[in-house]
């Protein structure tokens, strides 16, 4: 009986057009659809427009040595800071370098020249990378320019300390290889979710309240089960590899039992929902907008340390916290399931409570399906004559 | 005209009042959502963000450098692991976002007047935390480094040597002074949610006509009534949401202190414009595919992936040709810009009215390709209750 409702469950999403674009062609669509929004990768070349209010040979040979940076791209050299604010507030994310009169002057004497950077706060999270690395080099290249000036007061000593930094694991650092190990699973997730959910309400609006076999039920369970891990396995092993993002490569071991948490969970998950709409549009109308929110909620781009405690407890209550963190601790930065253990028991009790969920909503219907029908064990494909009443 | 427009609205507000699932769509689900935004960034700087140092000098210099770690708001010290190898255990266990390492021979190399590096591995993955980290230790490195200048480096090397560097770098951040995250992300996630749910409850209201068979009778006077009809239909929406968007600018600006710099006359225009757009592209949508279903699936694919496309957060400059189309092909990309020019910078009134007219564009899209084909299905009920 669990294998006749495992493949009813695969025939019902073939034969419902609808369900059939949520659960394959719209997971295949994102995983390049995504990706491209974040093909810009870093972004080294912050452009900068520059106001030269000294204008001697310390300000122009600092602008040479500007242009020839990898950080930044010369974009404009403006005679006054207002021109450089009115170029700033219309280009966007930018910086402007003002080197103000008396640059030359203060090296000269042995004091201190200073340039002023300015970047754009209201494109904070794109800039701010940008800029502390343009000003760091901006620093260096500084110091080399004026280190001839300065030599007749006799070399400076250099700082006593100095950081140096590197990056672990995601050492490309781009955008999409920051986001999209975290956004492909959230698009899985979504997927099942929604389309089970969409397919149990389209069974639920010609049944009625309908009570399933316990048996039926883990046959569903585990159809699902096998398409969110095709998911997986497209996703980790295709996507990643074709979009180059860097795989830590946790052992094999360890991303099945992963994969498995996560997909069981998502899938225990939306058959807890599942059983709660009665009308096949209802969860897509509901659910669509929520994945933005989960995303930041996950935790992957702002850190549950920086949220409300109580918030980042029920975040942890959506398979997909525990499931983006545990995929990219596994994935991308190589760590075993002992380092990730607070994951894989928060997806474990998770499977537990929406599993009874599921099992206490769906095995005590009032109408029963019949069980040797294989077609009624499943949601049927919505006919579209029946569905001509007036709501 | 006028009368079809009034019935319309009047039909379905009567509907919303009855349907306790429509009218979540259009009341406790917004304030959920934008509440949880709310909530979650309100810290706006990230404090306390779990770091580890590993001290393999032990000299009085690192334990300096180690109190003062401890001491910055931004930063807290969680462990303090031998080598290399449990410090990097700690990051795999996502106990801490770096790792700061005092390499052997740090004391007697400052001693020596020359410079002494410190290693900072910090977790990339993620990168957000890490870059908070990245700055919080360099300010705090940097100042220790001046503090030694004056009672070490001169000692050995004679006062006269100490001298600052020749030229320092002062960085600035205008428009958002205390670099705060709260005022960038929130101010466009909240629109980002608004604009999606608005366009799946127009895209359900007019898709529910065409399931439910019901728009014949719904749209049974002339063409002008049925036009009437429509835009009385869409317009509770309109109010609703131009409401949510009256809230969550409020919230932002008045409640969270992040003033306007701007009109806000011109953003609460740009709400509207941005509705207005995205009313069009429902009708658009729902046009091309005459179904329910299928319409609320584009809707997702459209109007759900605003937030990556839009250029505010992610450089989509530098994007593929695809991603850079597709940006300008989102009313909210445009909208995106306004709130950046208005809110932010505070650039003239004039100069933002440029997003405001391109959104528009959007609605005559609709009202060009997608209104005739959604005018005529009222005469066709073979198209009527597809899903």
């Amino acid at each position: 009986m669990i294998g006749r409702a495992f493949l009813a469950t695969f025939r019902a999403i073939l034969a419902d057009r609808s369900a059939f674009m949520l659960i394959v062609v719209s997971t295949i669509l994102y995983s390049f659809f995504y990706p491209s929004a974040y093909s810009g990768e870093v972004a080294v070349r912050i452009p900068v427009a520059v106001v030269d209010l000294d204008n001697s040979g310390a300000s122009r040979s600092l602008i040479r040595r500007i242009s020839a940076l990898q950080q930044a791209e010369l974009a404009a050299r403006l005679p006054s800071p207002q021109d450089a604010e009115h170029w700033l507030q219309t280009t966007g994310a930018g910086a402007v370098i003002v080197i103000p009169q008396g640059f030359e002057r203060n090296i000269l004497t042995g004091a201190q020249g200073t340039v002023a950077l300015y970047g754009n706060g209201a494109y904070l999270l794109r800039s701010s990378t940008a800029l502390s690395g343009a000003g760091l080099a901006i620093t260096v290249i500084a110091a080399e320019a004026a280190i001839d000036q300065a030599m007749m007061q006799g070399a400076p000593v250099g700082p006593a300390l100095s950081l140096v930094p590197r990056p672990l694991f995601n050492t490309r650092e781009g955008y999409g290889s920051t986001v999209f190990p975290g956004v492909g699973f959230l698009i899985i997730h979504q997927t099942l979710l929604m389309g089970l959910t969409m397919l149990a309400a389209t069974l639920r609006e010609t049944l009625g309240r309908f009570r399933l076999p316990s048996r039926t039920l883990v046959g569903i369970a585990l159809a699902f089960f096998v398409i969110g891990w095709a998911d997986v396995a497209y996703y980790a092993g295709f996507v990643f590899w074709f979009q180059d993002y860097p795989r830590g490569g946790a052992s094999p071991g360890a991303l099945i039992v992963g994969g498995s948490l996560f997909v069981a969970a998502t899938v225990a998950a939306a058959l807890a929902l599942a059983s709660f709409f009665r009308t096949r549009e209802r969860p897509l109308q509901l659910w669509m907008g929520t994945s933005l929110v989960i995303f930041f909620l996950a935790g992957l781009s702002w850190p549950a340390e920086a949220t409300p405690a109580w918030l980042a407890i029920l975040a942890r209550l959506l398979p997909t916290t525990a499931g983006i963190h545990l995929m990219v601790g596994l994935n991308q930065m190589g760590a075993s399931l002992g380092e990730q253990i607070r994951e894989v028991l928060n997806l474990t009790f998770l499977i537990l409570g929406y599993g009874a969920l599921a099992w206490w909503r769906f095995t005590r219907g009032p109408v029963p399906l019949l069980e040797t029908d294989s077609s009624a064990t499943v949601p049927p494909s919505p006919n579209p004559a029946a569905d001509q009443r007036s709501k | 005209m006028i009368r079809a427009f009034v019935d319309s609205a009047l039909r379905e507000t009567a509907f919303l009042r009855g349907s306790v699932w429509d009218l979540a769509l259009v009341t406790w689900l917004p304030l959920l959502l934008l509440a949880i935004v709310a909530v979650q960034l309100s810290a706006g700087v990230m404090r306390d963000l779990p770091i580890v140092v590993v001290d393999e000098d032990g000299g009085g210099v690192a334990r300096d450098l180690i109190r003062k770690l401890e001491a910055s708001p931004g930063l807290k010290v969680a462990a303090r692991p031998a080598d290399m190898a449990q410090a990097e255990h700690l990051v795999r266990a996502n106990a801490a976002y770096a790792v700061v390492l005092i390499p052997r021979d740090l004391e007697r190399t400052v001693l020596r007047g020359e410079t002494g590096k410190i290693l900072l591995f910090y977790n990339a993955s993620y990168s957000t935390p890490s870059g908070s980290v990245l700055r919080e230790v360099g300010a705090v490195v940097q100042a220790q480094a001046k503090a030694l200048a004056g009672e070490q480096s001169a000692a050995i090397a004679g006062p006269a040597r100490v001298r600052p560097p020749p030229v320092s770098v002062q960085s600035r951040i205008l428009y958002n002074p205390q670099a705060s995250y709260e005022l960038q992300l929130v101010a466009l996630i909240h629109p980002a949610l608004l604009h999606l749910l608005f366009m799946i409850a127009v895209v359900s209201a007019l898709g529910r006509e065409l399931r439910d068979g019901t728009i014949g009778a719904w749209l049974a006077g002339s063409r002008g009534e049925a036009v009437a009809a429509i835009a009385g239909k869409i317009a509770p929406y309109i109010l609703i949401f131009l409401l949510w968007g009256a809230l969550a600018t409020g919230y932002l600006a008045a409640f969270r202190g992040w003033p306007v710099q701007g009109s806000v006359a011109m953003l609460m225009g740009g709400y509207l414009a941005l509705y207005l757009a995205y009313a069009g592209m429902a009708l658009f949508i729902v046009g091309a595919t005459l179904s329910m279903g299928q319409a609320l699936s584009m809707t997702a694919l459209y109007a759900g992936a605003s937030f990556a496309f839009a250029g505010a957060i992610f450089p989509i400059e530098s994007a593929s040709a695809f991603a850079r189309l597709w940006s300008v092909l989102l009313p909210y990309t445009h909208f995106a810009r306004l709130v950046v020019e208005q809110w932010m910078i505070g650039t003239p009134v004039a100069a933002s009215a440029r997003p405001i007219l391109i959104m528009l564009v959007f609605l005559v899209v609709g009202m060009v390709a997608g209104l005739p084909r959604y005018l005529s299905a009222r005469f066709s009920p073979d198209a009527w209750g597809r899903r």
